[in-house]
């Protein structure tokens, strides 16, 4: 049976680790901080898949950001996907050359259109993970880009159904209002969303514990569970999170 | 020992060669050139995008041929790692009508459609076949990592192990020195570092 996912995002800017709340960035520490502290590698062995966000919006920061996921890569075996800021072709080249096997996108499927259906022709739609942000304005679930700056004055049903054109391979979808906040997932759009989806679902925003990941496991249509909370999964976290998940009978890969 | 990635552009290659040298490869290589690629005990055909682009790289490189003379005359190991797994069979309807490298008999088509999400993205079980060399030592119904929205289809017995996404299809085979894999060894955790290593070790 296909498994669900259990994901770990980890956002990057200019040589750092940070933990979000509400996109507001902590400073955590650089790679070497977050081998050494959280034993990174070795915590890979309990998620399913990386995700990596530079939220650091110039075109520079790309190639040293490309330099730190060659060095992520080594020594952990499961899919990464990475993104932030890719504007062109050479973008998405410069990080599948780097060792990574999904590209994020996020702003361009806004902004330009035509680059996300050349991106998913040349890497197949496997390759592209549409990011989407939205928060509640007025209640209604309204999508935001460019690293949740902008209102798209878009719904999120509206636009989730635009995105899916495209041909993205899946799409990760985060709250705004529940990033880094460890309150748990804003299952209430995630339900709506996930009936019209079809392809697959990653939820993020909003984790804090092992309860969250159930939660959001157990609705229908979701395919994976992200979180980017350094600091509630810190050491062991992960690792037992995954243990008592299994052991509650979610339909989770074991390796063991 | 040494391991030839075959290079033709397409896939991420840099997992595949970080779990090789975890598994303690000596020399690893990644080439499109005939002599490097001869040189090698074993060979790896990697590849993720479209089976068409991925045809004419080959073709424009020449690796048809030399893989041809390797593989099928010289009987040089080979493993195909998802597109690669797929290349290596007579063809595939992605994006029209295509011809593979037709060393095995099989068939790529399509997922149906509308049935269940297309991509087939995670880790799914697979049912192992008896005898296997590639999954010596690892249980019937290990979890590896899929991703991919065609699979091989065969009326053949190409001694395939099989996984069930939608319908039952074709995940594995082992002819004679040729083996290939649907999924992601070297994205499969700890039971796909013992797949590749059972490759290294078995054929």
């Amino acid at each position: 049976m296909l498994r669900q996912r259990l994901i770990f995002t980890l956002i990057y800017k200019d040589g750092f680790f940070y933990q979000s709340r509400n996109f507001r960035l902590q400073r955590v520490g650089n790679l070497k901080w977050l081998e050494r502290n959280y034993k990174f590698k070795e915590i890979a062995f309990s998620l399913d898949e990386i995700v990596v966000l530079n939220t650091s919006a110039t075109q520079e920061s790309l190639k040293e950001f490309a330099s730190t996921l060659s060095s992520l890569v080594d020594g952990v075996f499961i899919p990464i996907a990475a993104g932030g800021y890719i504007r062109k072709m050479e973008d998405a080249k410069l990080l599948f050359e780097n060792g990574m096997d999904k590209i994020v996108i996020n702003t361009i499927l806004h902004s330009n259109k035509e680059l996300v259906k050349e991106l998913v022709e040349y890497y197949g739609s496997q390759s592209v993970l549409a990011s989407i942000d939205y928060r509640l304005v007025d209640g209604v679930a309204t999508v935001y880009v460019e690293n949740s700056k902008s209102n798209t004055f878009k719904t999120l049903e509206s636009y989730v159904k635009e995105v899916e054109k495209l041909g993205v391979g899946e799409i990760y979808l985060n709250s705004i209002d529940q990033d880094g906040t460890g309150f748990g997932y804003d299952l209430e759009s995630v339900r709506i969303i996930a009936k019209e989806v079809s392809i697959p679902l990653i939820i993020a925003g909003g984790a804090g514990n092992e309860k969250h990941f159930e939660e959001g496991l157990s609705l229908i249509g979701i395919n994976a569970v992200a979180t980017a909370n350094l600091f509630n999964f810190i050491g062991d976290g992960l690792p037992n999170a995954r243990k008592a998940i299994l052991n509650k009978g979610f339909n989770i890969a074991s390796w063991s | 020992m040494k391991i030839v990635i075959v290079d033709y552009g397409m896939g991420n290659i840099k997992s595949i060669e970080s779990a090789l040298k975890y598994l303690g490869v000596e020399e690893i290589v990644v080439s499109h050139e005939f002599e490097e690629i001869s040189s090698g005990d074993k060979l790896i055909l990697p590849g993720v995008g479209s089976f068409f682009k991925a045809m004419q790289n080959i073709k424009k490189l020449d690796l048809d041929v030399m893989l041809n003379k390797l593989v099928v005359e010289e009987k040089k190991p080979i493993l195909g790692i998802c597109l690669g797994m797929q290349l290596m069979c007579r063809n595939s309807e992605e994006n029209g009508f295509h011809e593979g490298l037709g060393f095995i008999s099989g068939e790529v088509k399509k997922f149906q459609e509308g049935l269940l999400k297309v991509p087939h993205v995670g880790f799914n079980q697979v049912s192992t076949c008896s005898g296997s060399k590639l999954y010596d030592s690892l249980d019937n119904l290990s979890d590896f990592y899929f991703t991919h929205s065609y699979r091989l289809k065969s009326d053949e017995d190409i001694n395939q192990s099989t996984c069930t996404y939608i319908d039952e299809f074709i995940v594995s085979y082992e002819f004679e020195n040729i083996a290939g894999v649907q999924f992601h060894p070297e994205l499969s955790q700890t039971k796909g570092l013992k797949l590749l290593d059972n490759f290294i070790k078995n054929f």
